[in-house]
């Protein structure tokens, strides 16, 4: 029951809309208190957070190794179907980017070319 | 040096920024060995995945610790997976990125393995550096179907005459060994492997040994003990010790069947002893705990039968058309206080063709190897049985059923007649002559000829205590002066008139010898 609970409040805030999220846990609310199921609003809280952890694992991220490949970068993985509003930088790339969202990974950096490199030589 | 630069040019030259987008996860939670997994939403079921070390890390700091840990997907969930860490899982921490490998759990096989020890992911663990195996195979695969099979026709000679005389196993067959700890079970297995090497080298089976759970002491005196008998020239062990992931316990009797499978697929004949399938039946009770699946029966996941009879259904005798290579099991069941009723002994009793049980009280008795023939049983291996042990054991297993129901009468009556006391006797006598120690396995031929002795009534003039003594003395009397009739019997595979009448001569012969030495 927390479960189908903590899926109806992660649909509307799919929505991103702050007014429909906020009447959808008024309501929520209400009909917790109607039910006499108020003890289980902690644990829909819980659940929300590991829901909220989840996505902030899995969001679209976008990291450069100098700033001034960040607008390449943004739109390269924007054609690839990653869309981030800006670029991290992350000099242990060495050079050039990486791209992640919802479990799908983009890597053109030279540290992942570096270390392909260093595994087919040694091995 | 400039070997090594150039190669380094070459693949800096030929390396291009791989286009497409590789699907990943990101490590939420891990402990005990496993992993809880967000993302990997197309991942299959016993999927490898890779946990990339190397991801948040600088390249100088990830040259140091390259190595990638593998994972095995086991749950497949609504918002993620949860996978089991094939490695130090003490590496593996929160928000760790997670690769797919879009390949199921695959292992090297092929020649090269054979004389090694590997552990179930097929690397090498013997200090002889790597395997150089090039093959790989899913660990994991369907077994055989039944067009592709032909029946059990070939025997496999264990070098035990217990064994060999009355339970008989074929090439292909699954035979289990059951009975309490300490009770001969990874002996008659081991014997098994090293009589192997009195098969010509065309037919010789290759030998693997899973070594389940056990201490790797253990293991090293076994491994020390087949490179003595030469027996590692074609054989090779697969170690999941006691100190290793339950991951990999559960994963060495299906890598020990990878193996296997593809010596059996190359047309050659392989026999897997899997050692013991009692604790790799723990380590998947631990695992499936772990991974939150339902516990059932003695705390056991629900599908604790198939994972048995999926393993052991892989064995198999292949058709001509499939090449006509076999793939012998024994699995070896460790049982409690002799119950052969509980969950896991039923469950692979009933998957097996047959098992040798090995009773504790007979063991303590002296009896070696102490096999319970009353309720030992080879359901198809006696197709397989060469005629010459046809011939010479049809009767024995019978005799000593119904020796071990005299011999429990024995104890109220004292007053016995004196048939009862004569086949008492005999029983006893036949009893000695199945004595045999461990680690001396005995040519097919030479058990035909000493149970031909036995049977024949050349031995009844000796008393029971009297017969270990003798046997021993004939072998070496007919290694020394009947090998002409040995090699026909070889060859053959039976005893044929001439055969007989010149063995007959024989122990005639050395009856004579031995009364007069006994003055």
């Amino acid at each position: 029951m927390i479960d189908d609970y903590t899926r109806l409040l992660e649909a509307t805030a799919e929505l991103e809309d702050k007014e429909a999220s906020d009447a959808a846990i008024t309501k929520l609310i209400m009909h917790l208190k109607s039910a006499g199921r108020m003890k289980m609003l902690p644990a829909i809280a819980r659940e929300l957070r590991k829901v909220a952890a989840r996505r902030h694992a899995l969001r679209p991220y976008v990291e450069v190794a100098h700033e001034k490949e960040a607008a390449a970068a943004l739109r390269a993985a924007a054609q690839m179907g990653i869309i981030a509003r800006h670029a991290h930088v992350n000099h242990s790339l060495i050079h050039g980017w990486r791209a992640r969202s919802k479990g799908k990974l983009i890597d053109h950096s030279a540290k992942r070319a570096l270390l392909h490199i260093y595994q087919k030589v040694t091995v | 040096m400039q070997s090594i630069i150039e190669r380094i040019e070459k693949e800096i030259a030929s390396w291009a920024p791989e286009a497409g987008a590789e699907e990943t996860g990101v490590v939420r939670a891990t402990g005990d060995g496993i992993a809880e997994i967000d993302g990997l939403s197309k991942a299959a079921m016993s999927e490898m995945v890779l946990f990339d070390p190397t991801f948040d890390r600088t390249l100088a700091e990830a040259l140091k610790d390259p190595l990638p840990i593998y994972g095995l997907v086991l749950n497949l969930e609504e918002d993620g997976v949860r996978a089991v860490i094939l490695g130090d899982a003490s590496k593996i921490h929160e928000g760790m990125l997670v690769r797919r490998l879009n390949r199921l759990l695959s292992i090297p096989v092929g020649d090269s393995l054979v004389g090694r020890v590997v552990n179930p992911l097929g690397e090498a663990v013997d200090g002889k550096g790597p395997t150089g195996a090039t093959q790989t195979r899913p660990i994991e695969s369907e077994a055989y179907g039944v067009i592709d099979r032909a029946s059990v026709n070939v025997p496999l000679h264990t070098g035990v005459k217990a064994v060999d005389a009355m339970i008989p196993i074929g090439r292909g067959q699954r035979e289990l060994i059951i009975g309490d700890r300490g009770t001969g079970k990874t002996s008659i297995a081991i014997d098994t492997i090293i009589n192997q090497k009195s098969e010509p080298a065309a037919t010789r089976p290759i030998c693997i040994y899973v070594a389940i759970g056990q201490k790797e002491s253990k293991t090293a005196k076994l491994v020390a003990e087949l490179e003595e008998r030469g027996a590692m020239d074609y054989s090779i062990v697969v170690t999941a010790p006691a100190s290793a992931p339950a991951a990999l316990q559960f994963l060495a009797p299906f890598a020990g069947a990878a193996i296997g499978e593809h010596f059996m697929e190359q047309g050659k004949d392989a026999l897997v002893v899997y050692d013991d399938l009692s604790k790799q039946a723990v380590a998947y009770r631990q695992m499936s705990l772990l991974l939150r699946r339902p516990p059932g029966r003695e705390a056991y996941p629900g599908d604790i039968f198939y994972l048995h009879s999926r393993l052991l259904e892989r064995a198999a005798k292949l058709s001509k058309e499939k090449g006509g290579g076999s793939l012998t099991a024994l699995p070896i069941i460790e049982t409690q206080e002799g119950d052969v009723s509980a969950y896991i002994p039923t469950n692979v009793i009933s998957i097996t063709d047959g098992q040798i049980y090995l009773e504790a009280n007979l063991f303590n008795k002296g009896q070696r190897p102490a096999i319970n023939v009353g309720i030992s049983v080879s359901r198809v291996g006696s197709a397989a049985q060469t005629k010459a042990m046809k011939k010479v054991a049809g009767k024995i297993k019978l005799e000593l059923a119904q020796f071990r129901e005299l011999e429990a009468f024995m104890q109220f009556s004292s007053d016995l007649d004196a048939e009862t006391k004569k086949r008492i006797d005999a029983g006893r006598r036949m009893t000695e002559i199945l004595n045999q120690g461990r680690g001396v396995p005995l040519p097919f031929e030479m058990e035909a000829a000493i149970i031909f002795a036995a049977t024949n009534g050349y031995l009844d003039s000796f008393s029971p205590e009297e017969v270990g003594a003798v046997e021993k003395k004939l072998q070496d009397y007919l290694a020394r002066e009947a090998g002409g009739v040995l090699i026909a019997i070889k060859e053959s595979k039976e005893i044929r008139e001439e055969s007989e009448k010149t063995l007959r001569e024989k122990l005639d012969a050395f009856i004579a010898r031995y009364a007069k030495l006994q003055g």
